[in-house]
């Protein structure tokens, strides 16, 4: 038998206009924890979607322990202990979090010998005990709407121990959680590996790899890079490898250049349904030239306050001027037309509408107006042509170009056609929320050069985002909420990040 | 009292069947508005068997009713392959492919059942004449004061469907089959990563939909009406959605929606013979129940919650 548990062979797989995969060959180890590395859309889920039954490869084989396996469903992945845990978790919410590990292969007992039921009381039972031996706290009885994605998430694994999966698949599970979550599901990932358990860990984090994974293999458009032992390389090649070209983790910032001030908010406080303040009396102006960072931990109404100014929800009092002119009570198509753009932090709920094609999101806030449509009809010409210059120039990658499904691309290029769409607007305010959420180095590091760039051409920035070391590596002010109120408002370079901590924290003040 | 409960359990029971039958499809995940057309095929295949079946066993044979009962479920749920095929081999819109359902039972039986009769009496009439099924009353508790009445003159059927809904609620959170068809249609997702099978899933919960309605139709054609003829499609399955809606999907709320149906129809009723106004007064009345239920659907709908993904088309590619 080969040293592999599992091993992929010359593995091709096309989608239309795109080749997701394009002849992988990579063997795993029984009991390693072995990570893919790649940008979004480099094929990652792809890959290990073929191992995990759910689609066939074009070419290539499978080999399960040494023998040649045709995986056409989960279900026979299911039956050689290969189990997944989804990028997006597939559990019913209504359903207790016991009824969702059994589902699929539900437990049978009979009453009186011969009326069958399905006996969750022992599957509650054989859930506690597999909960206890690996650490993975839950209570097999709660409604899964009930508990935090955490849980959720550990509802997931639970499930593939239930079916006594030997080689786990993880696609990028610690998109969802908080850094203390993190911490505790990469504990749990070592603990089963030191159970004897084959972990496969999809990801675009380079601190997650290097902390727990023996190899790391790297996946570029489609083709594999390399494979490397983690303990022999640094985070900057593995980067580098993964983008193709060098990467520069902190942006080179030009000395600031202030012109007048843009934006006004005066008092501004915000209630939300349950009639609770969660923005209170907040003050503050943007200058032209000035990136005005907005620091703060999630849910201290720092979104409100740039739903506020985007006209998304109606503030409570206060007045929100731009260039002068008071905006408050403005429609949001007039807010945009004066000159405001606004990249939401809920990019595919608020940012595109996935199931349009590219150019139509690139043109959905001018398609009523020239080149996009004369006379109230809309001129496709005018919507391609757009379309293909912004997506030269912003470096975004789709299967079918100008006519993709927004669905069908990856969260890093959706969010690249956001900001392609409202720089292009060339509005004098720029909002964004979030912008680099979820993900990886590549798109990141494209982000953020945009974001200097606008502030370079002489616009305002408000900038809003959880990360601590973007927002000290972009702002020139810094204003940091806490509970609706900003605690403090100083130039950038008067703070040092453990100060931001500290404000952030309520704890000075 | 005694008229009050015994049509207002016949009134309800049908609906209670055919709601139940809805509860099934929709809570698999298939938007099911062709109750009504389900109904109407299954009471045509019943008394045609009946008809047919009388040539051999004579007018009053016991067996005739057991006879048009499983021929009703078994018209039924042959009908509503066509709904399962549109909705999950074709993934075509549900609303649509019910709709289709409704107009093509309508046609369809009123069609052959003319030629049927023409061929058996010569006669292209658009009715078959099957009576209405011997009926019983249960000795001790058809003695109970106000409540006796619910026991007597009580048709087969009525038995026969209590039985039944108690074995659907059964099969529907107590077994396999259960957990599996209401996770399709809250997340199929989860049922397919689970190793299910959400298509088959679908499909059988349509096609006991269809059977129950069939029985629910037969019901009204061989105890309530007497005959079957286009005037079955008089908007039964349209009232068991709208029981089931209020029922919030559940069996057991359910059936106290289509039993409050029921009574309030049979009390109203009473109420304007008993005040003896002209007929096409009465027909204006009958809708309060109707009225009502509607005010309280406006109340009451904000805490009912559909199954998640009822309507929505599975594709198992989609992320
Ligand atoms: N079901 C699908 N249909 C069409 N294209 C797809 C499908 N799934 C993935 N793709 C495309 O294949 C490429 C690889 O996707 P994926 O494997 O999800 O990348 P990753 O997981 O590395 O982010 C992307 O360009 C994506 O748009
Ligand atoms: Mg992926």
């Amino acid at each position: 038998m080969s040293e592999y548990i599992v091993e992929m062979r010359h593995i091709t797989k096309r989608f239309p206009g795109i080749v997701a995969n394009d002849d992988i060959s990579i063997g795993i180890k029984k009991g390693e924890i072995f990570a893919f590395l790649g940008e979004n859309g480099a094929g990652k889920s792809t890959l290990m979607s073929m191992l995990f039954g759910m689609y066939e490869p074009d070419e290539g084989e499978i080999l399960v322990r040494g023998e040649k396996v045709k995986l056409s469903s989960s279900n026979e992945a299911a039956a050689l202990n290969i189990g997944m845990v989804h990028q997006h978790f597939k559990l019913v919410d209504n359903y207790t979090i016991a009824e969702n590990i059994i589902l699929g292969i539900e437990p049978i007992k009979k009453i009186g010998g011969f009326i069958p039921y399905v006996d969750c009381k022992g599957a509650q039972e054989k859930i506690r005990e597999l909960s206890k031996a690996y650490g993975l706290e839950v209570d097999p009885c709660q409604i899964v709407e009930t508990v935090n994605v955490s849980i959720q998430q550990r509802v997931e694994i639970l499930k593939m121990l239930y079916r006594e999966a030997e080689i786990l698949i993880f696609d990028e599970p610690t998109a969802v959680l908080t850094p203390q979550e993190i911490q505790y599901l990469l504990d749990i990932m070592e603990e089963l590996r030191n159970k004897g358990k084959t972990i496969i860990l999809i990801t675009h984090k380079l601190e997650e790899i290097k902390r727990i994974a023996d190899r790391c293999a790297i996946l570029r458009r489609g083709k594999l890079v390399k494979v490397l032992n983690v303990n022999e390389t640094t985070t900057q090649e593995m980067a580098n490898l993964m983008v193709g070209r060098e990467v520069v983790f902190e942006q080179e910032k030009s000395p600031a250049n202030f012109g007048e001030v843009l934006l006004e908010v005066e008092d501004l406080t915000v209630r939300n349904e349950d009639k609770f303040d969660v923005v209170k009396n907040v003050n503050f102006s943007i200058r032209r030239g000035e990136i005005f960072a907005i620091a703060g931990v999630s849910g201290n109404g720092q979104i409100e306050i740039a739903d506020a100014i985007a006209g998304l929800i109606k503030p409570q009092k206060g007045a929100i001027k731009l260039k002068g002119k008071d905006i408050t009570d403005e429609s949001i198509r007039r807010r945009t037309e004066d000159g405001m753009s606004y990249i939401p932090e809920d990019r595919q709920r608020l940012g595109v509408i996935l199931d349009f094609s590219l150019e139509d999101n690139l043109a959905i806030k001018r398609y009523y107006r020239e080149p996009f449509s004369q006379k109230g009809i809309l001129k496709r010409e005018g919507f391609q042509k757009f379309a293909e210059e912004l997506i030269d120039r912003y470096d975004i990658r789709s299967g079918q170009g100008a006519k993709t499904t927004t669905r069908s691309m990856s969260g890093g290029n959706q969010q690249k056609a956001i900001v392609a769409r409202e720089i292009s607007l060339e509005s004098d305010l720029m909002i964004f929320v979030q912008p680099t959420r979820g993900l990886d180095i590549g798109a990141i590091e494209n982000i953020q050069k945009h974001i200097l760039r606008e502030r370079d051409k002489g616009k305002a920035v408000l900038l809003i985002s959880l990360e601590l070391d973007e927002v000290m590596s972009l702002a020139d002010t810094i204003g940091v909420i806490y509970n609706g109120e900003l605690q403090k408002i100083s130039p950038a370079e008067e703070l040092t990040t453990n100060q931001v901590g500290e404000y952030m924290m309520g704890v000075k003040s | 009292m005694d008229t009050i409960m015994i049509d207002g359990l016949s009134f309800a029971l049908p609906l209670f069947i055919m709601a139940i039958g809805g509860i099934y499809s929709e809570r698999s995940g298939i938007v099911m508005l062709a109750l009504e057309g389900l109904q109407g095929f299954g009471a045509f295949v019943g008394a045609m068997t009946v008809i047919l079946s009388r040539f051999y066993l004579g007018n009053s044979s016991p067996y005739l009713i057991y006879i048009a009962m499983v021929a009703g479920m078994i018209g039924g749920s042959l009908f509503s392959i066509i709904h399962a095929l549109l909705c999950v081999k074709f993934k075509a819109r549900q609303v649509i492919s019910g709709v289709v359902v409704n107009t093509l039972a309508v046609a369809l039986t009123t069609f052959l059942t003319s030629v049927i009769n023409g061929i058996i009496t010569g006669e292209a009439s658009n009715k078959f004449q099957i009576g209405v099924s011997s009926r019983f009353t249960v000795p001790v508790l058809s003695e109970i004061p106000i409540f006796g009445g619910l026991f007597k003159n009580m048709y087969p059927f009525e038995i026969v469907i209590l039985v039944i809904a108690l074995y659907c609620w059964y099969l529907l959170y107590k077994t396999k089959f259960g957990l599996r068809l209401r996770a399709c249609g809250e997340n199929p997702h989860s049922l397919d990563a689970a190793g299910g099978d959400v298509g088959k899933t679908q499909f059988i919960a349509i096609m006991i939909c269809g059977a129950l309605s069939g029985l629910g139709g037969i019901f009204i054609a061989y105890s309530v009406s007497g005959i079957f003829s286009p005037t079955i499609y008089m908007g039964y399955g349209y009232l068991s959605i709208a029981a089931l809606i209020f029922g919030n999907w559940k069996i057991p709320r359910t059936f106290a929606v289509c039993l409050f149906f029921g009574f309030a129809r049979s009390v109203v009723y009473q109420l304007l013979l008993k005040l003896g106004m002209p007929s096409n007064y009465t027909d204006l009345f009958l809708i309060l129940p109707y009225v009502l239920t509607l005010l309280l659907l406006i109340f009451f709908s904000k805490h009912n919650h559909p199954p998640r993904a009822v309507g929505e088309i599975f594709d198992k590619s989609k992320r």
